[in-house]
């Protein structure tokens, strides 16, 4: 299996493939298969263990890509697409938890920024003075501006494209309301409801879900163009577990979104 | 032969569209080893050594490539961040095609038994930055120390994933590993954890090593062996704990000289 990754990796490398307009990533099948079907004349494609299918979205060249969960996944699935790709914009969109009380079941919240919320530094306690979650001091993600030499920090998290949000914000959700937010991402699952308070407090987080803050440093770094969409799959506030179901609402307002923005 | 031949490739193909899969040139270069380390500091005593030395860069990250101890190699500099670490790293594999990637540096002990100075080898890795918590309603207050773990689902061919709460180092890298010394301490075999945390509560560190069982924690190591486990490259992971500078990158010399 291992030399059998390396050599879907090596054909990949070999040279990249032809150019697309837009990247649109989700990290689970559910979320990226109203989008495959929208495709027009899909090519599917491997780099290492990620799925690719690129082809025609209203008039945009498109490349839908199955990024995994996390940070782990979604970064190298997201490094090897731009690196293939070298697309103008990158469309990362999913299901999120509500961290808003006003979010229910198939709202989309449109990324006016996305932000990592998983580094923290902790106070110094001593043996059986416990852990205190809600004391700990967020850490930014930083990058590198390899002009200057300097590392960046960026505490605020990384703003959504603002001609893709004015597209975004026109454009129909079918099965639930659409507001401007801020989306939030860690390898956490948060159902203390004192945590997603806190984190909404801190962070200014609408929602929670995996990816999309890391995709959008990264995109930062290419300077690519980047905006996330997450439609609310559990809503803590008013006791609604995950619905999994709920991946359909933002597939099928991408498409719908594909279909409104102008060319690049 | 032909039957196989259509139910494994000819009728997914029909299914998908053309799968785009024809093999071209290899361009890439490929080096011996990727060395990844947080800063500057400790990847200089290494890029002092490096001979025919060139540096290329992509978007936020840089690459030393030149020859070290006889063997071709590439060094970058993670940052020490899992973001930035797995950034590095899954450029590095595309551009440069590493046979081993080592990540070395300082970390924090998590183990009671260990001591400054003492050189942790990878056995395995944890990404221990995954958890989910059980339902608490409003005003009912966080207690990370009841939360779950979470494993890493890694992407894995044919649009799955493999959930893993560790990922594995190289065998043949560990045995080399364990012939070193260290002039200050000991040399273990454990469990490398990072995430983008730094953790100084001693209760929350004791949970950490009792689930995970992580020896010490850094900011990068086994992210970069979840990015080195998805793209199949061997890895091999070097901590000194509480390690002063260069200290790390010594026993990295010393590792690419047993190797040879």
């Amino acid at each position: 299996m291992k030399k059998f990754l390396i050599w879907l990796l090596m054909i990949a490398v070999a040279g990249a493939a032809e150019p697309v307009e837009i990247l649109v990533q989700g990290a689970e099948k559910l979320e990226v298969d109203e989008i495959v079907a929208a495709l027009e004349k899909p090519v599917k494609t491997n780099i290492g263990p990620f799925s690719f299918w690129t082809g025609q979205i209203g008039g945009h060249r498109v490349a839908v890509q199955l990024t995994g969960q996390a940070l782990i996944n979604c970064t190298t699935s997201t490094i090897l697409a731009i690196e293939e790709f070298s697309p103008k914009l990158i469309v990362n969109q999913g299901t999120s938890g509500a961290q808003a009380p006003f979010l229910t079941l198939h709202d989309i919240i449109i990324g006016r920024r996305a932000v990592d919320y998983s580094a923290f530094i902790t106070p110094v306690l001593q043996v059986g003075q416990g852990s205190v979650a809600l004391d700990w001091t967020p850490q930014p993600q930083r990058l590198r501006d390899l002009k200057t030499g300097r590392l960046i920090e960026f505490p605020e998290g990384f703003a959504g494209d603002a001609g893709a949000m004015t597209v975004a914000m026109r454009t129909r959700n079918p099965m639930g309301r659409v507001f401007p937010g801020v989306i939030g991402s860690a390898h956490e699952v948060n159902l203390e409801m004192d945590r997603v308070r806190w984190t909404h407090r801190i962070f200014g987080m609408d929602v929670e879900e995996m990816e999309s803050g890391h995709v959008a440093a990264l995109a930062h770094a290419y300077g690519i163009r980047y905006i996330a969409f997450r439609v609310v799959s559990d809503a803590p506030y008013e006791g609604i577990p995950f619905y999994a179901q709920a991946a359909r609402a933002t597939g099928l307002f991408t498409v719908n979104f594909l279909r409104n923005m102008p060319a690049l | 032969m032909r039957g196989h031949f259509l139910r494994a490739f000819l009728i997914p193909l029909f299914f998908a569209g053309v799968i785009a899969c024809v093999p071209r040139a290899f361009a890439a270069e490929q080096v011996d080893a990727l060395l990844a380390a947080a800063s500057d500091a400790e990847l200089q005593p290494l890029l002092a050594k490096l001979r025919d030395s060139h540096q290329e860069s992509r978007a936020a990250w840089q690459f030393w490539i030149g020859t070290l101890g006889g063997k071709q190699v590439v060094a970058t500099r993670t940052e020490g961040d899992p973001l930035n670490a797995v950034a590095a790293t899954t450029l590095a594999i595309r551009l440069y095609a590493p046979k081993l990637i080592i990540t070395f540096g300082s970390a924090r002990a998590h183990d009671p038994l260990l001591r400054a100075g003492d050189l942790v080898l990878s056995g395995k890795f944890a990404a221990f930055d995954g958890i989910i918590s059980s339902v608490v309603p409003l005003d009912g207050g966080s207690d990370s120390l009841s939360w779950q773990r979470l494993p890493h689902p890694l992407a894995t061919l044919g649009e799955k994933e493999t959930p893993e709460y560790f990922f594995p180092a190289d065998v043949k890298a560990l045995e080399v590993a364990k012939t070193l010394m260290t002039p200050r301490g000991k040399v273990v075999v454990g469990v490398l954890g990072s995430s983008a945390q730094t953790n100084r509560e001693a209760d929350r560190i004791a949970w950490i090593h009792a689930h995970w069982n992580t020896s010490c924690e850094d900011g990068e190591s086994a992210h970069i062996a979840g990015c080195a486990r998805l793209m199949g490259v061997p890895v091999i992971g070097l901590r000194v704990i509480d390690g002063t500078e260069g200290e790390a990158a010594s026993r990295v010399m010393d590792f690419l000289e047993a190797r040879k």
